[in-house]
Order: structure tokens, then sequence, then C-alpha cells
């Protein structure tokens, strides 16, 4: 009797193991999230939340709004640069436009295309790079030329003109910076990857990719996947580079950065990143100097975040240009305005 | 047989040497990982080397070795200690070192979407281990089963108090098998997703890593193990669904008893998957007539059934039809464009930001929807048809004269070659000449 108790018993238990599993079994199935519609799962300690880098120290920002923003009048401002006289010129939409120190617009320069980026010689002429070639105007406005086009892939980012009259211009779409002459004739590329000669060849994710020359003479190239500034002579040896990745005040973030930036009289270097927007002072040797501007004195609104998207991660990139008189022009590509910045501290 | 063991250690060594060697690792310049201001020290980025391709050939050549010895060990041995000792040894080489991948439950997926999908090539690998097993099935029935497969390894491993499964218990849940079969084949044609991976309930053992769910299936299902032999085999498993059908043809086959059934019924509950089939009482006459008014009713049933399958399953197609990453897209963007919702998910602002019109995206959507329509069609039914065929093979009287394994069922495990007298006799034969 105590024997088939027993064994009735155990085939109660197993029957309610089996059931209590099959249930279970079914249960997990069901809410198996196959798609991820719920999301990782993961706790508020792995949100990837930059807020608290996009706070900038006070005591960091070396300079200060100096004006009501220039507007532009664009729908799409890509471009700034200034001039010897002190003028700023800004390219975007179909134009280029001019303005006196003070923001008083005085001359415009129509084109026949969307101008991507533009650079001023010494001697008054203007380059401007559209998407894939480049158009040389006189300092009347005056079209001089305009050169062979480079091809569907190219994206022109960034033109500088060096003192003996070279034309440097960045293509980002073929990751290559080309050299000419005035006349539009191709003299060499710099950076394509070269193990030979040390060259690692530039990152570009965006299509940001600036250039400047530098008074020792020395060709400045932003490798902006690679987050730093790198040095080339004109005939495209790597002399050497500065710039590192970190989330930190001190370095460049996010997929490419910095995106632009623009050379002061003493060789100090100002940066613009786009994402955590920041424009920040770096010394001729690359160490951090100060901030100029934190994503509060750009006028961000809205929680920060570092490009996720690829439309994020295309636009939205700022320009910056110096000025003779040590200011410092951001070109707020988001508003189409130009935000002029003094100095107000000497050093931290 | 030493001989034997000395050559399983040889072939699990010079796997495990060789994954020693394929581990080595290099490193590149990349784009630097975010920084978070952590005393985390972040290890170097490495980038693992592929695996090389002599593996493959490799995996092949073990998975011929394990079949052949299934078979001798099953069909001439009859040794279940050895087959438990080729089962344990497939476990760890197919399931814990080479992680449940490739396996042949999985491979079908890749021989439907290979016919579906010209741009598709199945790797040779893949095609082998769907194919061999097959035709071991065919000459042997299922020693696939008994001994290589590392699912079926797993659940043997873990029987512990068989219990016996009403018949017409068993019958109906096999029936699931079969939609499992059908979905898969569905998923993978449509190019939707490889479900039978997906619910691997033991992958996330094998690389003891796994979403939570797919553990605690897997644990259910080990559970479930311990007291009904083998469930995902005989239940879920849709390879065996293919290889109870080619068993059914195998030229030889598992018997119970090494020469003559002297019908002593010890080996009448020796089997936990409920394999054996007892011998048949003579037809009593007055059943006859109703039993073939039944079948016939059951013959003219058989269509009905697969229309009814058929266009419920086609029915389904918008629910199915979501398996599919592009309907959820479109049915996501076409909820944002109707301001059904107000936020985006991932997937719809990627969209959105490669510039791709929406219309092209619901035509797109409504073709695939359009396939599993169709599919859903032949998926119901193939499941009403064999829902119907099991019906008539109930009402089928079979001349059943000894104790049988069933072709079909029978996974060639060899628990019930102890029980049978006749057995015993033919070892202590074996023993007296070897002296």
């Amino acid at each position: 009797m105590n024997r088939q108790l027993a064994t009735t018993n155990t085939k109660v238990i197993v029957g309610l193991v089996i059931a209590v599993a099959i249930i279970v079994g079914i249960f997990a199935v069901v809410r198996l999230d196959v798609t991820g519609k719920t999301g990782s799962g993961l706790g508020s300690e792995f949100v990837y939340d930059i807020e608290g880098v996009g706070q900038i120290d006070p005591n960091l920002i070396l300079y200060e709004q100096a004006l009501l923003p220039i507007e532009t009048g664009f729908s799409n401002a890509y471009a700034v640069a200034v001039d010897s006289e002190g003028s700023i010129y800004v390219a975007g939409d179909s134009s280029i436009r001019v303005f006196t120190e003070n923001g008083d617009s005085f001359g415009e320069i129509e084109l026949a295309g969307t101008p991507r980026c533009l650079a001023l010689a010494a001697d008054g002429s203007i380059y401007v790079g559209m998407r894939s070639r480049v158009e040389h105007y006189n300092a009347q406005s005056e079209r001089l030329a305009s050169w062979p086009d480079l091809g569907g892939k190219a994206v022109l980012a960034s033109i500088a003109v060096s003192k003996k009259g070279e034309v440097f211009v960045a293509d980002a779409g073929n990751r290559i910076v080309l050299r000419y002459d005035t006349e539009g004739r191709l003299l060499g590329a710099i950076g394509a990857k070269d193990t030979d000669r040390n060259i690692p060849g530039f990152v570009i994710p965006s299509p940001y990719f600036d250039l400047a020359m530098a008074e020792d003479g020395l060709l400045r190239v932003v490798n902006p996947g690679m987050h730093r500034i790198e040095a080339y002579t004109p005939n495209g040896d790597l002399e050497f580079s500065w710039g590192r990745f970190g989330m930190a005040v001190d370095g460049f973030c996010g997929c490419c950065n910095p995106v632009n930036f623009a050379i002061l009289e003493d060789g100090s270097f100002v940066t613009c990143e786009k994402g955590l927007k920041r424009v920040k002072i770096y010394d001729p040797e690359g160490s951090f100097v100060g901030v100029v501007a934190g994503p509060e004195q750009l006028g961000h609104t809205g929680p920060l975040k570092i490009c996720m998207l690829p439309t994020d991660c295309q636009a939205g990139g700022f320009d910056v240009a110096v000025d003779p008189s040590g200011r410092i022009l951001v070109l707020d590509t988001v508003r189409n305005v130009v935000r002029v910045f003094t100095r107000i501290k000497k050093e931290l | 047989m030493i001989r034997l063991i000395h050559i399983i250690i040889a072939v699990v060594a010079l796997t495990i040497l060789s994954g020693v060697v394929s581990a080595s690792e290099s490193d590149s310049e990349r784009f630097p990982p975010p920084e978070f201001e952590t005393d985390y020290q972040r290890p170097s980025p490495t980038t693992p080397e592929p695996r090389q391709d002599l593996w493959e050939y490799v995996d092949v050549a073990v998975l011929v070795a394990a079949l052949g010895l299934s078979s001798y060990l099953v069909l001439r041995k009859r040794n279940r200690r050895m087959i438990f000792l080729l089962t344990v040894c497939s476990l760890i080489y197919f399931g814990f070192w080479r992680k449940g991948c490739v396996c042949p439950i999985g491979a079908i997926q890749n021989m439907v979407l290979s016919v579906f999908d010209a741009n598709y090539a199945v790797p040779m690998a893949v095609a082998a281990f769907f194919l061999l097993p097959l035709v071991f099935t065919l000459f042997f029935g299922r020693t696939f089963c008994a001994a290589v497969c590392p699912l079926g390894a797993m659940q043997d491993l873990v029987l512990f108090k068989p219990v016996s499964v009403p018949s017409w218990l068993e019958s109906a849940l096999r029936l699931l098998a079969y939609v499992y079969l059908g979905l898969a084949v569905l998923f993978a044609a449509t190019g939707s997703a490889f479900f039978i991976c997906r619910y691997d309930p033991f992958v996330a053992f094998f690389r003891v890593s796994g979403n939570f769910n797919i553990l605690v299936l897997g644990a259910c299902f080990l559970l479930i193990g311990m007291f009904v032999g083998r469930p995902y085999c005989r239940y879920v498993c849709p390879y065996g669904v293919i290889l109870r059908q080619l068993s059914r043809l195998s030229k030889w086959r598992v018997t119970i008893t090494p020469d003559d059934c002297i019908r002593c019924r010890l080996c009448e509950d020796s089997c936990p998957f409920g394999a054996i089939r007892q011998p048949t009482a003579d037809w009593p006459a007055r059943s006859y007539s109703r039993d073939k008014r039944r079948l016939v009713l059951l013959m003219l049933l058989l269509p009905v059934l697969m229309l009814a399958g058929g266009w419920i399953t086609s029915a389904l197609s918008p629910v199915t039809s979501r398996m599919h990453a592009t309907v959820r897209l479109a049915e996501r963007i076409y909820q944002e464009e109707s301001g059904e919702v107000v936020d985006t998910t991932d997937a719809s602002s990627a969209f959105r930001a490669t510039g791709k019109k929406i219309s092209d995206l619901y035509g797109e959507a409504g073709d695939i929807r359009g396939k599993f329509r169709l599919g859903g069609w032949f998926l119901g039914a193939f499941v009403g048809l064999m829902a119907g065929l099991k019906l008539i093979s109930h009402s089928l009287r079979r001349n059943r004269e000894d104790y049988e394994a069933d072709r079909a069922s029978c996974v060639a495990c060899g628990r019930c070659f102890q029980y049978c007298p006749r057995e015993h006799v033919r070892l202590k034969q074996n023993k007296t000449d070897r002296e």
C-alpha cells in the first residue's frame, strides 16, 4: 500500500515538474525579444551620457562673444575666411557674401553652384571649392578660371594657399590632399597611405577634412578619424602630428574631430569639434591651452550627443577663422551666423 | 577498442591544439574606442584570425568517422557502453568544442536558403553536415541521433527517471516538429531568419553564453528530459522529422534481439523513447467494417485538413511576415507616418537617414508579405497533410509478430540490447569463442 502511494506521489511530482518546466519554457520563448524592440536591457550606467563632459569649466574659457552674431542670410552656410583687411567672407547656398569686421554686408559674389570651402590668397584672389572642382576669382570678384573637375568621388572640404602661391586642396572623398600651382596645374598629392614613408593615410568618416599652411612652412592637415592634426612638408613627407582621442576637454571625441581649425598669429591652433561642439585653443606644439566656447556658448540647446546616425555625423560641423586682430570667428552652420569671440584672459 | 579510444583522444587533442594556434592575435591601428573616465585598464584591440578552411574538412572528417563508428557500434558491436562513450565524445567535440555550430539541424535552413536565394552559396562543410547523416540514415538507421548529435547527447546524459508518454500524446506532440520544420523552411526561404538557430535551446550551454530566455528554455528541456527521454529530439527537432522518414527506408536497422525474438517481454518497457512496438493481435472481425469506414472518412478528411491548414496559415501571413526585418521596419515607418507613434526607433531613424523612398519600402514589404501568403499555403497544407497521415496511420492495422524497434522512432541508443536474453547468449558465445 505504502509502495503504491509512494509511486503515485512520485508520478505526481514528476508530472508537476514537467508541467512547470513546460510553462516556464513557453513563457521564455514568448518573452524572447527577437527583434530587439525592448532595447539592450542594460542599466543607466551603460547609457552613453555626455552631459557631464559637455559642461565646460568657466575657468577654462579664455574668450567671450564680442558682437551679436553676424547673420549671413544663407540657408546653408559652409565656410568662413578672413582677408588681411579683416573683411569676412562667408560661402553658402550659391554665393560668397562679404562682411566688414563689424558685420555689415558690403558685397556678394554669385557662383554657379554650391561652395563647400574657400581660401583667400595674399594677392586678394579667392579660391572656391565646389563639390569636385576649384574656381578661381580675382579680387574684383571676376572668375579667372575653373579648374578641371576631379570626378564624382571627390568632395572638396578645404583649401589653403601658401606664401609661395601654391594651392592645397583637401579632397575628403578621395582622402587625399592635392597640391596645385596658381594656374591649376597639379604638382603632387599628399597623404596617401604609404607604409614605406610612414604615412598612415587619412581616416575621414564624414566630409570634414581641413588644412592650413602654418608659418613654419609645413602644411597642417586634420586626420579626423585619428583625432589628430598632422604636419606635412609641401613634398608630402609626414613630419609629426599631435592630438589624441578623449572625452575630456583636452581631447577630441566622436567619430571624427576636429572638423576644422585655424592658426593664430602666434602659431597656436583654434580647433572646432562637431557632435560635442567645442572650440578650443592648442599651442603650436599641440598642448591644450584653453577654451574659446563650449556647447552653451555656441548656442546649443537640447541634450548633448555624440553623432550616432549618418545624418548626424555628416553635418553640423562649424568652421572657424582668425582675423588680423586675433578675433576668432566661428561659423555656426546650424543657425547660419558668424559668432565673433575676443580674448578676455591671457592664460589660465 | 583501446586503439579506438586512442584515436578519439588524438582527434580531440589535435583539435584543441589547432584552437590554440588559431587564437593568435594581431594588432592594427583602428578608430580609438570611447574613453570613459574610470580606472579600468582597456585591453589592447585585437582581431582574431579567421578560422582556417582546413578545419572545415577536419569537422567533416570527424563527422564521417563518428557516423561510421556509431553505425558500427550500433549494428555490429551492439555495445551500449561504447555508444555512450561515443555520445560523450560527440558532445564534447560538436557541442562544447565546436560550440554547436555547424550542425545538421541548422543546416536545413542553409540548404533551403540556397534554393530560394541565387546569391547564397552553401559552404561545403554545411552541405556535408546536412547530407552525411541523411545518407547514413538511409543505410543504417538513425545512428546520427544515437551517438553523434550533440543535442541528443545532451538530453541522453540527463535522462534520470524515464516515464512513458501515452501513445496519443506522443503522436500529437510529434506534430510540433512538423510545424517547426515548416516554419523554419518558410522563414529561411523568405530570407527572414534562421529560426532553428535562434531558438536552439542548447547552444547557449555549449557556448556558456547566450540569451537568458534561451538558457531558461534549454534548462526546461533538460529538466523535462530527466523524465521524458529526449523531448527536443522527439517533439521538436526538425531534422529528426527528415531522419524519421528516411529511417523507414534504411537498408539495415537496429533490432532488439540479435537473432530470434522469444517474446519474453523483458524489453517491453526498456525504451525510454517509446520506440518498441509490441506484437499485434489478430484484427477483431467485429471492428473490421467500422475501422474501414473510419479509414475512408479520414482519407476524405485529408484534403480538407490540407486546405484548412493552408488557408489558416496563409491568413496569418501579416503575423508571420513580421519575422522579416523589412516588414517590421515598414510597419514601424507606417506607424510613425500615420501618427500612431511619436518617437522613432534606431531602425526607422537609420532608414530615414538613407534617403530611400518610403513607398519603395512599403512595396518591398508588400512583396515579402506576398511570399508569406503563398508560403503559408504550403506550410499549412504540409502540416495538414502530416496531421491527416498520422490519423490515417493510426487506423491502419500492422501485422507484427515480434517485439520490434520502430524504424522511425528508434534513435538507436542501444539501451534495449541488454534486456534481451538472446543478447546475453550472444555475448557469452562471443566470449567463449575468444577464449
